[in-house]
């Protein structure tokens, strides 16, 4: 359940509340959604924040306009807004024939003492995950990214995706068997090197 | 071993800064519906029809008109001779009261 000043009540209680003109209601689901969109499109769109921004605040805005139209019981809110934001995020990864980045662009970790400390690890891991992901095509990264980073279930990133769960459990193998292909040669250097 | 790298994506994960989320908050309030206006809805073909026809009452007494015509023309009572009229065997029509060459044409006939 979320914490929030209404955490007590569902997405869809609070989106039902938002169509009747409450606009405490406003606030809480834009704390509330508002972090986890922008991370899924982040991941998307290949760690450009600023185009991350400009997909939240629409699909937010997409969420407003349908808030009196929506009916209760027929999908969850956070289902809705992860089909809209990875739809938008394509959308624009399309229009601007973004390419995956080189490999070798990709940032190295240094060498020498910082890289020991274990803040800068994370964020290298969490980069160099990224980096990865980037390469991955667009449909494999979205299952992978809301497998196992959003933690969402296969039902649910079936609906989200609008295939079967078992299409999305394939989506994901390949995924993960991409990204440990691509990342066992970086294990040293990210600090994983004598452990498992 | 990718466990530790998803675990780090979530520990890393972008967050909104104050402007950015004082400007989505703007933009939900400014597309929030006003409290109390009723939020136009989908209206079907017979929500529109209701109203159009004179509402319930409107409606009831067309329904009203229209199974009585359907039963004059079904069973026709007998005084409207229309059993005669079909067969011939009626009266004529100046029997009937009606004059089928009216004053007014009978003047334009003759000049």
């Amino acid at each position: 359940m979320p914490y929030d000043a209404m955490s007590d009540q569902t997405d869809e209680d609070l989106l039902a509340a938002y169509a009747r003109g409450d606009a405490s209601a406003a606030r809480a689901l834009t704390q509330r959604l508002a972090p986890r969109v922008l991370a899924h499109a982040y991941r998307m769109l290949r760690g450009d924040r600023a185009e991350a921004e400009d997909v939240t605040q629409e699909a937010l805005l997409r969420l407003w306009r349908a808030a009196p139209d929506w009916r209760p019981g027929e999908a969850k809110v956070t289902t809705w807004l992860y089909r809209v934001t990875a739809n938008l995020c394509i959308d624009r990864m399309r229009k601007g024939r973004r390419q995956g980045p080189d490999l070798d662009a990709v940032p190295e970790v240094a060498d020498d003492a910082p890289s020991a400390v274990e803040t800068m690890q994370q964020a290298a891991r969490a980069e160099a995950l990224q980096a990865a992901l980037d390469t991955l095509p667009e449909r494999q990264r979205q299952a992978v990214v809301l497998r196992h980073i959003e933690g969402l279930s296969n039902p649910e990133i079936a609906r989200i995706m609008d295939i079967g769960a078992r299409a999305v459990e394939s989506l994901t193998a390949r995924g993960k068997r991409a990204l440990e292909a691509i990342l066992s040669g970086r294990r040293a250097e990210l600090g994983y090197e004598g452990d498992d | 071993m990718l466990d530790a790298f998803f675990d780090a994506a979530r520990a890393e994960a972008p967050l909104p800064d104050g402007d950015f989320m004082a400007r989505l908050t703007a933009d939900a309030l400014a597309e929030m519906p006003v409290a109390g206006v009723r939020v136009r809805g989908r209206t079907g073909l017979w929500e529109q029809l209701v109203p159009a026809l004179g509402g319930w009452a409107g409606l009831s007494g067309l329904v009203a008109a229209c199974a009585v015509g359907l039963w004059v023309g079904v069973n026709p009572p007998a005084s409207l001779g229309l059993d005669d009229w079909w067969n011939g065997t009626g009266a004529e029509l100046g029997e009937l009261g009606v004059d089928p060459l009216s004053g007014f044409e009978l003047a334009l006939m003759e000049g």
